[in-house]
């Protein structure tokens, strides 16, 4: 950064102080005139959310979503929404059995919900579209980190027909639940969030219209698009020292893209998938990591001093033949992985046993349910708020049969419950891991294995694809 | 008094093996009425010739019958390159497997959503299963986006047949046919799933204007 674009950074900080605090005095208006929100330009929040709370095992933290006006792409200025002014939204730190109470402030004018993606807590407190919280008004998510929980989650809106929109103008947030007894303490870690978006010339975010050819092409593929962030950033830099090894926690929170992640010329420890570690590291080339799914990954700094190298998403075909894209076999830079010139100073040991799994024995399932996955909906249904399209019993352990019987993917997710998958096409997988959404390939099936306990409540499952979630892609299982 | 109530009980005693009769017999005549269907579904597919395309040709004794391509002699090029084999662009057709599979055919699709399919154009497994009440996209339950079954499976001249033909023939799919595994790989297409072909110019209205309609139709 020269001198002169410091100077006029300092500038632009000044400008948004005033209106930052305009807008603050203004506050208790808020609900009365929630449609005439006017975006600010708003210095953005703290990276982390600030623990509020002086209770021990207790997380109290505020997050407002709000239009705002901030600079997405290079040169423009975007009017989008964002959780405490920031895209993507602040970190949510938390510990197992933390009780976390969310101060939850829809400042946006028009319905909105938090969903925590991945967590195993109270039907009410989910952030489904069940429980939308109106335009103007406040909601307290409250709910206990249980045992076991540890890993990387995610936190959207969830409202009905209108996810997509909402995390396209930049509603999407990230969650650590982290285990004290870790068996990866003292690595260092990256957070990596990525997502893609697409803009008009002027900066605007572009939604296409839906019946627009771009329209149907997103409702076919889901909102794929040119722009890729990582962390909000166009290919930034992380930097590694040499010999050195860094945890990666990965979020996929695009509308649609699936990333196959590789650094170039070296292999990556797989440690983990969306509901925390795996009981054993896995060497991979490369690895798929579908819309909405984490993975944590260890990896090395083999390169030289001073050296750099990229992280890349290598082609995956999960587009039916008539709208795959032009360039999807095209491999894409992510980020730079810069080397520094000083070697990492210590040599740290991978522990070959991370943590235990439990299988859910298969033996113990008292039903198979099948899901039949269409074009746009399962079973032939389109989602009906007010249908329920499956009951259960709580508690019970059950076997879901997830069958794509179209040509493209469809990445699954089923909210409140992990997950462990039996099989693949009949193939038993190979190792056991905690999933909350399982992307199922073209004409291919998926078994899973659930044990739905603890709470009762309307539970949503869905094909993440966010057009297709909100076209009625969509299911409801209650549970009693 | 007492010969009375043995009247009654006579009567009700008639009465509820009547009942018991009745309620043995209307499954049968169900049972009937679906046979009747199924067998009136077979009737059409073999004269709509749908094995030519879908396997079998013309006899339903054959291996393979209806259970879609095998190969990709059996497969259409359609676009310029059914003439030039290098012209563009060049779409694959591959018939598919009809039989009620349901990891490769028709297992998980409704007759309803063959209907549609029949009646519409509109691929069953990318249509939901919902009854259909135009052909205008985005209306009465028409997919905004509609996925059209790709050319040259005839469903234009289809779909003018009645209302109880093409059930029947969805009665045949799922009722009259053993499921086998024959998996087919998709057919290519433009990314409008053919929509461009499909306009009321090109293939006409539906339902169709009423005889006589034109001056090559006699008055």
């Amino acid at each position: 950064m020269t001198r002169r674009t410091f100077r006029l950074h300092i500038a632009l900080l000044a400008a948004v102080v005033s209106p930052v605090l305009h807008a603050e005095s203004q506050e208790h208006s808020h609900t009365a005139s929630v449609s005439e929100v006017i975006p600010v330009e708003r210095a953005p929040g703290p990276a982390v959310l600030r623990n509020e709370s002086r209770a021990p095992h207790t997380v109290e933290v505020t997050i407002t979503a709000e239009p705002v006006r901030l600079s997405m792409i290079p040169g423009k200025s975007t009017v989008g929404y964002a959780y405490n002014g920031r895209v993507p939204g602040p970190l949510l730190e938390v510990y197992e059995g933390d009780k976390v109470i969310v101060h939850f402030r829809n400042r946006l004018p028009e319905a909105s919900t938090i969903h925590w993606h991945g967590l195993h807590i109270p039907n009410a407190f989910d952030g489904s579209p069940f429980h939308p919280v109106a335009a103007g008004t406040d909601f307290d998510y409250v709910f206990t980190l249980q045992k076991g929980s540890a890993g990387t989650y995610w936190y959207h809106p969830h409202p009905d027909h209108n996810t997509g929109s909402q995390i396209a103008r930049g509603l999407f947030g990230s969650l650590i639940v982290r285990d004290r007894n870790d068996p990866l303490r003292g690595i260092p870690e990256k957070l990596i969030v990525l997502s893609d978006n697409r803009f008009h010339p002027d900066g605007s975010i572009d939604i296409a219209d839906p019946e627009s050819m771009q329209g149907g092409i997103d409702f076919e593929n889901g909102r794929e698009c040119s722009h890729i962030f990582v962390n909000g950033q166009i290919e930034p830099t992380i930097t590694i020292r040499p010999g050195e090894i860094q945890r990666w926690r990965v979020i996929n929170a695009s509308a649609a893209r699936v990333f196959r992640l590789a650094i170039p010329g070296q292999t990556m420890l797989h440690v983990g998938s969306d509901g925390g570690l795996f009981e054993h590291p896995v060497e991979v080339n490369d690895i798929v990591l579908a819309n909405s799914e984490r993975i944590e990954l260890l990896v090395k700094g083999t390169g030289a001093p001073g050296s750099a190298t990229v992280l890349q998403t290598l082609p995956y075909d999960r587009y039916s033949p008539q709208t795959r894209p032009q360039d999807w076999d095209k491999p894409r830079d992510l980020l730079k992985l810069q080397y520094t010139a000083w070697a990492s100073p210590k040599h740290v040991v991978i522990p070959s046993s991370l943590r235990a799994i439990p299988a859910i024995d298969t033996s113990l399932a008292v039903r198979t349910r099948v899901f039949a996955l269409g074009q746009g909906f399962i079973n032939g249904k389109l989602h009906d708020m007010n249908r329920v399209d499956e009951t259960g019993k709580l508690g019970d352990v059950e076997i879901w049969q997830i069958e794509n019987i179209v040509g493209m993917d469809h990445p699954f997710h089923l909210h409140g419950f992990q997950f462990q998958v039996i099989d693949r096409d009949g193939k038993p997988e190979p190792f056991r891991s905690w999933k909350d959404t399982i992307n199922v390939p073209k004409h291919s099936t998926v078994r899973i294995i659930v044990r739905l306990a603890d709470f009762a409540g309307k539970w949503m499952y869905h094909c993440h694809i966010l057009d297709h979630e909100d076209h009625g892609m969509m299911g409801v299982l209650e549970l009693n | 008094m007492k010969r009375w109530l043995s009247g009654v009980a006579v009567i009700g005693g008639a009465a509820i093996v009547m009942l018991s009769v009745a309620a043995w017999t209307k499954p049968d005549k169900a049972k009937q009425d679906r046979a009747a269907q199924i067998a009136r579904g077979r009737f059409l597919m073999l004269s709509h010739d749908c094995g030519d395309c879908h396997g079998g040709v013309v006899d339903p004794s054959q291996k393979g019958w209806l259970t879609g391509v095998r190969g990709p002699s059996q497969e259409f090029k359609i676009g310029p390159c059914y003439v030039d084999p290098a012209a563009k662009p060049c779409f694959t057709t591959r018939p598919k497997n009809l039989t009620p599979d349901n990891a490769t055919g028709t297992g998980r699709f409704t007759e309803r959503q063959i209907f549609n399919a029949l009646r519409y154009g509109l691929r069953p497994e990318e249509t939901p299963d919902v009854e259909i009440t135009s052909t205008t996209p985005g209306q009465g339950n028409f997919p905004l986006h509609p996925h059209y079954l790709a050319p040259p499976m005839p469903w234009w001249a289809w779909r003018h047949m009645p209302d109880e033909d093409l059930r029947a023939i969805a009665a045949y799919i799922k009722g009259g046919l053993k499921p086998q595994t024959n998996k087919v790989l998709d057919s290519e297409g433009p990314p409008d799933f053919w929509a461009s072909e499909y306009t009321v110019e090109k293939i006409g209205p539906y339902p169709a204007k009423s005889y006589p309609q034109s001056e090559t139709e006699r008055q």
